[in-house]
């Protein structure tokens, strides 16, 4: 990991330089969280992302990117509003969630069941 | 040290309010009684200013950064704020008299203090979320008296969600 990939928490913060390798080029199942941490749902949501990143590692792998600092990523997947979680199988894009519930049930269902069928 | 003032660099109104209080912040003798701060996006600098406080709680309220460790948020880091100005200390001192046991003048700042954080988006702040139930009326209105006095630009409501329902409500 280098100082573009930082993990502050359970989760790791990608910037546009190691979204490519991380997601693009990744393997298996990945949750993007397109995020801002003047969101106030985005920091609803927080502590029950963490509780959802520690239950599906390593299943499923969750990022974050904060659309502050990362605006051309952001528009690049046209992201319309925070929080925006992308879904990706094999680096390709398979789903999203716009505006997640902030219950751990609901939220673990969004984010495995894309990658169910 | 001296005391910092964490404030949201995303909100034009923070912004503006950031910009008078360091300007009022001069002392004669040319130091500062407070340093302007915005929060800005790395969590880690945040919690090296003050280990007890992380981003997202510093982004949901002001705060003001006390020498000896201490934070006052929301209301009580307006009034901090007027403490260390050189020339608002008494309404600082105002603020603090007490009446049986309470804080009045405080209680009356908290209280301004929570509407001015809900009708930033009526004043101009783009980056402050979805409005509160209470404001969208009155946002409603003034983009509609905007476009009535030929106004193009109407007040947005951040692109934020807030979905608690689980419903997309703004964009």
């Amino acid at each position: 990991m280098n100082a573009d990939e930082r993990q502050e928490d359970g989760i790791t913060t990608l910037t546009g330089d190691t979204f490519e390798r991380m997601v693009l080029q990744g393997r298996g199942p990945i949750a993007v969280e397109f995020m801002s941490y003047s969101c106030s749902h985005c920091g609803a949501i927080e502590p029950i992302l963490q509780q959802a990143a520690a239950l599906l590692k390593p299943q499923e792998t969750i990022f974050r990117v904060n659309i502050a600092v990362e605006r051309e990523l952001a528009q690049g997947f046209e992201i319309l509003g925070t929080p925006t979680i992308v879904l990706f199988l094999d680096g390709t894009e398979i789903g999203r969630v716009e505006g997640p519930s902030p219950e751990i049930s609901s939220l673990l269902a969004q984010l495995t069941q894309p990658f169910a069928h | 040290m001296t005391p910092i003032l964490l404030y949201d660099g995303e909100c034009q109104v923070c912004r503006t309010i950031a910009h008078w209080v360091e300007k009022a912040a001069i002392s004669p003798s040319g130091a500062p009684g407070i340093v302007v701060r915005a929060i800005g996006q790395d969590p880690a600098a945040i919690r090296r200013l003050n280990p007890n406080l992380d981003i997202w709680e510093a982004y949901a309220a002001p705060h003001v950064l006390l020498a000896d460790g201490s934070m006052k948020r929301a209301g009580y880091a307006v009034t901090e704020v007027f403490r260390c100005l050189p020339g608002t200390k008494w309404i600082a001192d105002i603020l603090a008299i007490t009446v049986f046991g309470t804080h009045p003048f405080q209680a009356v700042v908290n209280a301004a203090y929570v509407v001015l954080a809900d009708i930033r988006p009526l004043l101009g702040c783009s980056s402050c979320g979805r409005p509160s139930g209470w404001v969208r009326p009155l946002l409603w209105i003034v983009n509609q008296v905007k476009r009535l006095f030929g106004g193009g630009h109407t007040v947005a409501a951040a692109p934020h969600f807030t979905s608690l329902d689980h419903r997309r409500k703004s964009g």
